[in-house]
């Protein structure tokens, strides 16, 4: 199973779950920036999740199907074949050598995903296979997919890798009547990001706190795969004093000394130096994966019993998919 | 000096789901960063099932754990992840946790000061009315400690630069620091280990790979090393040199 990338699109990447054994020597996570996609593209194929793919950002690259392949979508893009078909996200597809595939606009949306049977056989760096652009490590080559990049399968086939293979093979592009409704596993408002209080929360004025979970916040141009800068309300500090730099990972919402907002996202350092006003909640960073610059959002507070809920849960229903899928096919 | 601080309690704090937080105090200060490192030490020791990094800081350690695994420990009290954390790490007995900073051995950083290597020698030895070699001497002759790694991987946030070389950060940062650059920023001073842009002063370089994700351990040092430098001539730094 082979692909050849014929545009490289904004900026194309390999990942996996994350790198999560070198925090303490300051390599951050990365992997996906929408976990959630990422998985369901792998459980639908019946691969571990951790399987390396790739992540596409908005819309405009496309791909040579080399060698016929068994592959699933998911995220937010739209994929689509030469001949105009909108392919199905969130189940598996099975692609012939000879098509070409692009990623098309969607109103809404910034990621998607495309995980191969077997996985894309990218050497592991440190444990993963996750592209952190800043060092140059993981993925292809430490960097983005690039015109003529050639990607191969593992070509490690489980059993229900192969019971997929074998239903869906056929002399055109073809796939099954089900799929997985992504959309049961995300909030119905996409726009509200549930939080949890930071540690220096109490540091910001009342005035500010109160702005930070009644406005509208709007992700900035300077935005990227370690963090988003975010526009509004400015938070006012009322305990003034420099914050002693300490760990802070994806999710976390520092303030910096102006009083504008950023979220950490995938790549983010591994110790930071801002106040941090809120934590975002675990099952929401998929929807944070998903926004591009001029996308707006709000805060609703949560308690951190209920972000560990939710967030459990969120892995129960998911390993619900697995075992349904391995009844099918079995 | 800081028995006060170094005798406070510590605090828990979640850092999301998925950590926890010790903080041991609010300041930088050696007795408070060797109860981090003691106790890093010993919970690395005497992990729990489901943790699986921890992140040393100045003042803070904290713990990265799976909550899967940790929800599921039956003989850790607790009916959130955070609570059972917390109560493990108060069963190993956090608050005897003192001061164990002399166990750690000296590593040796080889430094070619000055010239192309260390462009800002010069402004920080006349900033402090000093000539550069006073400078290279008053640099290369403490021991450090390393506080912390973080900002991009393997930087090293050092502590116990003499006081007579604390220079500010330069008011417009470099677009490109060389790896193995030593610089000084305020009261620190650390070594950067990739390309990357930066703001301190570089007083020289060290031929040594700070960061090779080839390695087993990519990091040439961690959290709770000592450290001291030994001034080597353009010879010296090519001797060492790894490409």
């Amino acid at each position: 199973m082979k692909i050849r990338i014929k545009k490289a699109g904004l900026q194309t990447t390999v990942q996996d779950m994350g790198r999560f054994n070198y925090l303490s020597q300051g390599v951050p996570f990365s992997g996906a920036m929408d976990k959630l996609s990422a998985q369901i593209a792998n459980r639908v194929l019946g691969n571990d999740i951790n399987c390396a793919v790739i992540e596409f950002t908005q819309s405009g690259a496309s791909f040579y199907v080399e060698e016929d392949l068994l592959a699933a979508f998911s995220g937010d893009g739209v994929f689509v074949s030469d001949d105009g078909r909108r392919l199905p996200s969130n189940g598996p597809v099975f692609l012939p050598a000879g098509n070409t595939i692009s990623i098309g606009h969607n109103k809404s949306g910034c990621r998607s995903y495309m995980a191969v049977a077997g996985g894309w056989d990218v050497p592991p760096v440190l444990g993963s296979r996750s592209t952190y652009l800043t060092a140059k490590i993981g993925g292809f080559e430490g960097r983005c997919l690039k015109e003529n990049d050639v990607l191969s399968s593992t070509g490690v086939l489980n059993p229900l890798n192969l019971a997929v293979y074998e239903s869906l093979k056929a002399a055109d592009i073809n796939y099954p009547n089900w799929a997985i409704a992504r959309n049961t596993f995300l909030p119905k408002d996409r726009n509200t990001i549930r939080v949890t209080r930071g540690r220096e929360f109490d540091w910001f004025e009342l005035s500010s706190t109160t702005d930070f979970f009644s406005q509208n916040f709007t992700v900035g141009l300077n935005s990227n795969r370690m963090g988003y800068h975010l526009q509004g309300a400015v938070m006012a500090r009322k305990q003034q004093g420099e914050l002693l730099s300490t760990a802070v990972m994806p999710g976390t919402i520092q303030v910096t000394n102006e009083g504008s907002m950023i979220l950490l996202m995938a790549d983010a350092q591994t110790t930071g130096g801002y106040p941090r006003i809120a934590q975002v909640a675990a099952v929401d960073m998929p929807l944070c994966a998903q926004l591009k610059p001029g996308d707006q959002i709000s805060f609703k507070e949560i308690g951190l019993k209920e972000a560990e809920t939710l967030l459990l849960k969120q892995w129960a229903d998911l390993e619900k998919v697995s075992i349904a899928i391995k009844l099918k096919y079995a | 000096m800081t028995d006060k601080a170094a005798a406070s309690q510590p605090v828990f704090y979640p850092l999301g789901e998925n950590a926890l937080t010790i903080e041991f105090g609010s300041v930088i200060d050696e007795a408070i960063s060797n109860r981090v490192t003691a106790f890093n030490r010993l919970l690395n020791q005497k992990p729990f099932p489901g943790m699986y990094q921890t992140v040393a800081a100045y003042a803070t350690l904290t713990i990265f754990f799976d909550p899967k695994t940790v929800i599921n420990q039956k003989n850790i009290t607790g009916t959130t992840c955070f609570e059972k954390v917390r109560n493990y790490l108060l069963s190993i007995k956090i608050g005897d946790v003192q001061n164990h900073a002399g166990e750690a051995q000296v590593i040796t950083i080889p430094v070619c000061y000055g010239g192309e290597y260390g462009p800002d020698l010069q402004y920080v030895a006349e900033y402090h009315q000093l000539s550069p070699e006073e400078a290279i001497q008053l640099h290369s002759a403490a021991i450090y400690k390393v506080y912390m790694i973080g900002f991009i991987p393997g930087f090293t946030y050092l502590g116990g630069l003499d006081a007579r070389l604390e220079t500010p950060r330069k008011s417009t940062p470099r677009n490109s620091v060389q790896p193995g650059s030593v610089g000084i920023a305020g009261a620190q001073t650390g070594i950067y280990p990739l390309e990357t842009p930066g703001g301190w002063q570089i007083i020289g370089r060290t031929p040594l790979k700070m960061f090779d994700a080839a390695r087993e351990q990519p990091a040439l040092l961690k959290a709770g090393d000592r450290v001291k430098f030994e001034p080597v001539d353009g010879a010296g730094f090519e001797k060492y040199h790894q490409p």
